[in-house]
């Protein structure tokens, strides 16, 4: 009944964890467990957390069961201690990560397509070309995963109509921002694919944007929570600043880091952090679990842009679905550039000179690596990344709790 | 003391009125009245309400002066004889004046808007002054502050309060992004009389000023922490996207029926201006009654607006417009005057379907919408919605302000004759 059986025991925990095994298995039982690992106590600091590699993968479970079932069914086994030595790693997967709302998703997908296609045949195509192109909805995901995990805290059996609507809400913003963005950049691809203003024309881009950005206010605002509607506001004024904030430091080889985490913040980890956020929020949970809510996110999502960043030097354009180096051809500097230019005067050089000379793109890249900057992002990255885990302790330990520490971590391995 | 002395009486109104004179004097007097008409009942139908023109002007107050003081006593103190009641010289009611009302509120706005959207970054402060700055009217702040006074003495209030303050630089600032992010999508070089914003700094910053325009009037909207006015503004920011895209989808279709033309205009103008109208109300604290009556006059004036400024696509010149005639007809955007002419003529759906690829087709066409009689219905259209908007504003008390509400109606009418 297995078909995987890669496992590892994390000595990093502080506390106790439920893991489960993956066991391939698509019974409709409520939960396959094949064997479940034991309490394991850490003698390792926190800070190491992100230092052990492990593999999850969690097991298929039928979509009939509610959250609630699926938590008291875990408690109920005292399998037997496992071996605590490090084994071969398995990379976590994020669909097995989003099996656990994938019913949420679904639904998700069905309402967006729906939302933005019923207006008009042209949206309806830019829609599917954005919607189809292979997005990950790991917001949503993110929304649904934290709004079951603080589920428990407040007693509630099942997602809420605003969980969802929050989720829906969230990626359209997402989305939209995108569409923009890639006018803004004149980016002809994403994610292998034609962007939606290379395909429509700079009009529809701009139409289809600002739709978007329309309908996800007027759902906002229909959810009647002042909290959540200030929050998501200030995102939305966030991905504009951001915006600004990175065409006009273009080329500025005296960019300092504080001021990329700031860009970072406003185009990336505040939209994850609100998303986090509103879902706590939704939940019912106190003040003191949103904020550590908040702090995942916005942890998480400065991680997943360094990650991302990184990955621009690091990755073929096959891997990216667009062209390497995009982000430094156009100016803008991001962390393993500016730990470069720390090191090596030359690069400062040839970046001023904005990739006049035919080669000095690719000169730069080299620069880049051979000066650790890589490295030193990587550690960056890291760094977020444990203080996630961390903001996520206060929450009770489940599936859902587990499935947000494998996202930093699978963010993470992204780098490996 | 009196610089001008033409006045009408207006017939038109089953309620009394208070007209007031110019009299040019910049005095530091709350109120300068050289003669006060005094009340004048009608027996016509009040539909026929904007077929009377009047000339108005209204004195120059200062601005130390609140609101209440200017509504109490003085205007009521003086028992005038009665005037001529014949229809006088008429003189063109001037924006101008009418805004003198609000004249500081609207600089505060002003420096308000500028430093809004200037303080974020040197280009978008110069994008903000070409389109800050480019002859706009301020048209829907006024409307807001206007609305604010006129239903403040309903509600005991004395003075505008935070929140009007606010939903007025809201309101012109997701007017302006959406003017800047329209020019975009209609590729327009000129507006005003002015290169736009596109034109000047290119699609990217167009895109972008609009994007954190649109941000921050979401972000001040949240902030002021009325579910109401938010909901009812998020409705108008959906309403024009949908605006948009009706527009982009039913170019140069000639069986565009007239409800639609109605709604596409609604989306696009009248859902801001009923919204602006509505949320005044609101801030003011007056009952439901009230705030619906003044969203009825804001989409009323809207919708006259927009097809007044329909017609003059057609009639005026390229100077006078700030912008080449007949854009409208050129785009394949169907205003009233073409809809109507497409009821009599033929010709102009072959000419309109060709998308004018002929030399000459579209002054062709533009003048077969003005010999098909489209602009004399088109006009109709507009007094009807106007004829309305003034209906509306009966539910308030007179003052000054209700005064320049219904003067703003029979301005957009003016643009016409």
């Amino acid at each position: 009944m297995m078909s995987m059986t890669c496992h590892n025991l994390d000595f990093g925990f502080t506390k106790t964890v439920f893991d489960l095994y993956a066991c391939g298995c698509s019974s409709n039982a409520s939960f396959c467990r094949s064997s479940v690992r034991n309490y394991a106590k850490s003698s390792s600091s926190s800070r190491k957390l992100v230092d052990r590699r492990r593999g999850i993968a969690l097991c298929r479970v039928s979509s009939t069961k509610t959250p609630a079932t699926l938590l008291s069914e875990v408690a109920q086994g005292v399998p037997p201690l496992l071996d605590l030595k490090k084994e071969s790693r398995c990379p976590i997967s994020l669909k097995n990560l989003f099996e656990l709302v994938a019913d949420d998703l679904q639904t998700l997908n069905q309402n967006l397509q729906s939302i933005v296609g019923a207006e008009n045949p042209v949206l309806m195509s830019a829609a599917e070309q954005i919607f189809g192109a292979g997005g990950k909805r790991m917001r949503p995901a993110l929304v649904f995963l934290v709004s079951r995990a603080t589920a428990e805290l407040a007693g509630l059996m099942e997602l809420t109509m605003e969980h969802r609507r929050l989720a829906e809400i969230i990626e359209m913003i997402h989305t939209a921002s995108l569409i923009h963005d890639d006018v803004l950049d004149d980016s002809n691809m994403r994610r292998g694919q034609e962007t939606v203003h290379q395909m429509y024309g700079t009009r529809v881009a701009v139409l289809a944007g600002d739709f978007m950005f329309a309908q996800s206010s007027w759902y906002l605002a229909n959810l009647e929570n002042l909290e959540v509607i200030k929050l998501i506001s200030q995102v939305i004024k966030d991905f504009a600043s951001g915006e600004i904030k990175q065409a006009s430091s273009l080329f500025d080889c005296d960019l300092k880091l504080e001021e990329y985490l700031l860009k970072s913040y406003y185009k990336t980890a505040s939209l994850i952090a609100a998303s986090t956020k509103g879902a706590a929020v939704f939940s019912g949970v106190d003040s003191t679990i949103t904020q550590k809510m908040y702090e995942y996110g916005k942890n998480l999502g400065l991680a997943f842009q360094v990650v991302d960043d990184i990955l621009d030097f690091t990755q073929s354009a096959e891997q990216l679905g667009k062209p390497a180096g995009s982000d430094l051809v156009n100016g803008n500097l991001t962390a393993p550039v500016i730990f470069a230019l720390e090191k090596e005067p030359k690069l400062r050089d040839i970046i001023e000179s904005e990739f006049s000379e035919p080669g000095s793109l690719n000169e730069a890249i080299e620069l880049v690596k051979s000066c650790g900057g890589i490295e030193r992002a990587q550690e960056l990255a890291k760094e977020k990344a444990d203080l996630a885990i961390q903001n996520l302790q206060c929450l009770p330990e489940s599936a859902f709790r587990l499935a947000l520490e494998d996202m930093v971590l699978y963010n993470l391995e992204r780098i490996d």
